[in-house]
């Protein structure tokens, strides 16, 4: 029961280095406040994003995975974040059927100089992926029961 | 020595020797054949039991086995071997194709090297093999020197005799499984005779034959053609079944797999059969698919017999069974015989 | 099955190809393997019966010159697939289309007669039933009680992409419903469910690569599975492992796999990996409107996208 209330979930943000990753870095300079539970990777572009990323991340125990990439026609390499659009509505939605929770997976387009969207998005998916508890997918089936009666 | 036992009396047998042993029976799970623990009841796997997918060595040479955990610490690493599962194991209904495949991974794992992890689990294991009714339509054990009542490899041999099994005390190990166990009696030259005639009949379904007399000679006349094994090659696609469920085939990869702090060395079995086998420590030498299956047959029918005077393969027929594409090694024999005639 | 045949060495007569890959009665019972073969007397042993199951195109990226190729319906799309991303040229095969009737699921035979494949004497379709010999006893089945589930929900029997097409020898009986019911059965479990349903079946994954073998458009050189820096997944055979390697290579076949049923049908081990690529084949068309192998001058799936698409995925 504590558990719901102390548990706070570990994030990865893989950020595109031309819009969000600098729309972090305003909200960074411009103190604004989000909450301390992502983890930053720079990614040249979120057309580099692989489904790869967000299993090995969710298999490493992260509890949720966001990728923010420019708004659509603002890519920097013109199509990369229409072709991240593709691959991880597709990741999403699979992962789903094999019964990953989709608040896990998220994604957002975020501007270099939306420092205010940027936090918004990160305290949303913390709190959806805080609502969707720890994840224990890759865990053993004796731990998942020891965490659960811990 | 020959005793008997009655279908209604093997459910106690089992039960007694689960006390001691993990006992291992043919079992049906997602409809595919299986080994499990015995659930202390079902013994219906007599009437319907032919053979496995998988073959019983994975209890020997586990498919997933941890060597040893390691965790870093103030001097550096510190080696933590796993429990050592000293508790016995009973394999029973092991078919006599994949009892004496186990002695010819002795061969290789007990015999001149030692592989401790394997000799601690073969040490603890007893095999009581189950002679064969139906064989399958792959199975080709008679044209290697067996056949379905072949005791050779097994501690304790049951044979099908009229409605009672016939029992066979192969070995010591076999016998101290006997020694006290109730429901047994004594058998008759008229349980003798049945038995003979229940493998008689069993072997005359072996209809599969492959003539081994001159295929080392084949093999070696043949090793170097490449354009010869590419057409023999042509349709396999690099899969790992005919190995992995081989029950004499042993290859295998070992990585270490590491968290922060430290983690565990794993054994797991690999396949000559993949295109990137032994590239971890150098290269694999045989990068076309050609030479893979070259030394599939190879090895099991010129290396084996030439290391250790017999072939490297039972005749259970898995690897046809199981195939994808029907890459089926007796036609392949049978071929290469015919080439050298 | 002589106009195969006939066509067949005409081809190989003509120099038209240089290899002709086709079916020919295998060594088991109900079974064919493949017969890739320079020979033209060879043609004679070509077959076209239920029991062709194997794509044979997972073979046209290695073979060398030109290749004339026996399809089915999945199939010649795996072989369109193949074009799109030029692992094999449009005018090096020569596509010999089989009017597709269905493949028969020994499985599911071998489930109605409670016998193993081998232990049967006969099976004879006869146009919407099949009709299974036992010893001295005669069982009849609807067709669609045995075909597979990828028949049943087949959408393109005939091969649309080919040089020649063979006569028909039966039409295909389909029951779209009955192909779906396995998703849908995955689908009314909770996600927890699922997650637990897959991992079960994973458990007794021997990770023999089978499905990736068989699979036409599994044509990597190597595998993310055996990339060592980083290691995405292991290779020895945990369910976490297995499981990963599973649901990254049917994201990596999105927009290509043809539903063509041969990973299922190679595992050894039983894993229902169709109720996988048959969901993949379903959202790449319900997101993207989509289907794999349909249009050789299209750009591979994930080569392309539309300015407005699966837009409620990103905030």
């Amino acid at each position: 029961m504590s558990e719901q209330t102390e548990f706070e979930p570990k994030l990865v943000g893989f950020l595109c280095r031309w819009c969000s990753y600098a729309g972090a870095d305003l909200a960074g300079t411009s103190r604004k406040k989000y909450p301390a539970n992502i983890r930053i990777v720079k990614i040249p572009c979120s057309g580099r994003i692989d489904p790869l990323f967000v299993l090995k991340a969710l298999r490493l125990g992260f509890d949720g995975v966001l990728v923010s990439g420019c708004h659509p026609g603002d890519c920097h390499y013109i199509t990369g974040n229409y072709r991240a659009r593709r691959r991880l509505a597709l990741t999403k939605k699979f992962l789903e059927y094999m019964g990953v929770d989709p608040r896990r997976i998220q994604a957002s387009w975020v501007s270099a100089s939306e420092a205010g969207k940027f936090t918004d998005v990160v305290t949303a998916v913390t709190n959806e992926v805080r609502e969707a508890g720890p994840n224990r997918l890759f865990t053993e089936e004796k731990e998942k029961r020891a965490t659960a009666t811990a | 020595m020959f005793k008997k036992i009655g279908h209604s009396e093997i459910a106690k047998l089992l039960s007694e020797w689960s006390k001691e042993s993990t006992v291992l029976v043919p079992t049906r799970a997602d409809g595919v054949t299986t080994w499990a623990k015995w659930d202390g009841r079902d013994v219906s796997f007599l009437d319907w039991y032919r053979n496995t997918v998988v073959p019983p060595k994975s209890f020997l040479l586990p498919m997933l086995e941890e060597m040893f955990r390691f965790q870093k610490g103030k001097d550096g690493y510190s080696l933590e071997l796993p429990p050592s599962d000293g508790r016995k194991q009973v394999i029973f209904g092991i078919r006599p194709c994949d009892a004496r495949a186990l002695a010819i991974i002795d061969l290789v794992f007990r015999e001149g090297y030692e592989d401790l992890y394997y000799v601690n689990r073969r040490n603890n294991t007893t095999l009581v093999g189950l002679a064969c009714t139906s064989p399958y339509d792959s199975c080709f054990c008679t044209s290697l020197g067996s056949g379905p009542g072949d005791a050779r490899g097994v501690d304790l041999m049951l044979t099908t005799a009229g409605d009672q099994l016939l029992i066979e005390e192969v070995t010591d190990k076999g016998k101290e499984l006997t020694a006290g166990a109730s429901g047994l009696g004594k058998a008759a030259e008229a349980d003798l005779i049945s038995a003979r005639e229940a493998v008689e009949l069993a072997s005359r379904k072996v209809t599969r034959q492959v003539d081994l007399k001159d295929t080392d000679k084949a093999l070696l006349a043949n090793f170097e053609k490449a354009e010869f094994w590419e057409d023999i090659a042509a349709k396999c696609v690099s899969c790992g079944i005919c190995t992995f469920l081989c029950p004499t085939c042993y290859c295998f990869d070992i990585n270490d797999e590491m968290d922060r702090q430290g983690g565990a060395r794993v054994k797991s079995w690999d396949s000559c059969q993949f295109a990137l086998y032994t590239r971890m420590p150098m290269e694999n030498p045989r990068v076309e698919k050609w030479r893979r299956v070259r030394q599939k047959v190879s090895h099991k029918f010129l290396f084996y017999p030439l290391s250790y005077e017999t072939t490297g393969c039972v005749g259970c027929g898995r690897c046809i069974r199981r195939c994808p594409v029907n890459w089926d090694i007796t036609q392949v024999l049978n071929s290469l015989t015919a080439k050298v005639a | 099955m002589p106009q195969l045949q006939h066509e067949a060495r005409a081809l190989l007569e003509q120099g038209k190809v240089d290899y002709i890959l086709g079916f020919e009665p295998g060594t088991l019972k109900f079974s064919t393997t493949p017969l890739i073969t320079k020979n033209k007397e060879d043609c004679a042993r070509l077959v076209v019966n239920p029991f062709i199951a194997n794509n044979l195109s997972v073979y046209l990226p290695k073979l060398k010159g030109r290749l004339g190729i026996v399809v089915k319906g999945c199939d010649s799309r795996s072989v369109v697939s193949l074009i799109q991303d030029n692992k094999v040229a449009r005018d090096r095969v020569v596509i010999i289309g089989v009017p597709c009737a269905g493949i028969i699921d020994l499985d599911k035979i071998e489930q109605l007669v409670s016998r193993e494949r081998d232990e049967i004497d006969d099976i004879v379709r006869q146009g919407d039933r099949v009709a299974i010999t036992l010893g001295n006893g005669k069982k009849e089945f609807p067709l669609v009680s045995v075909l597979a589930d990828n028949c049943l929900a087949c959408e393109t029997p005939i091969p649309k992409e080919c040089d020649i097409l063979l006569d028909p020898t039966d039409t295909l009986v389909t029951d779209p419903s009955a192909g779906q019911q396995r998703i849908q059965e995955v689908e009314s479990k909770s996600v927890e469910e699922r997650w637990a349903f897959w991992e079960k079946q994973f458990e007794r994954c021997i990770r023999c690569y089978a499905c990736r073998s068989v699979c036409p458009v599994c044509f990597c050189e190597r595998c993310f599975a055996e990339e060592t820096e980083p290691q995405w997944v292991s290779p020895a055979p945990h369910w976490q492992d297995n499981m990963s390697f599973q649901i990254i290579r049917s994201l990596h076949v999105a927009g290509r796999c043809t539903d063509c049923g041969n990973c299922e049908r190679a595992c050894p081990v039983n894993i229902p990996l169709r109720s996988l690529s048959k969901k993949m084949v379903d959202l790449v068309d319900e997101l993207f409107d989509y289907k794999a192998g349909t249009d050789k001058s299209a750009l591979p799936l994930m080569a392309s996208y539309e300015a407005d698409e699966a837009e409620g995925v990103f905030r």
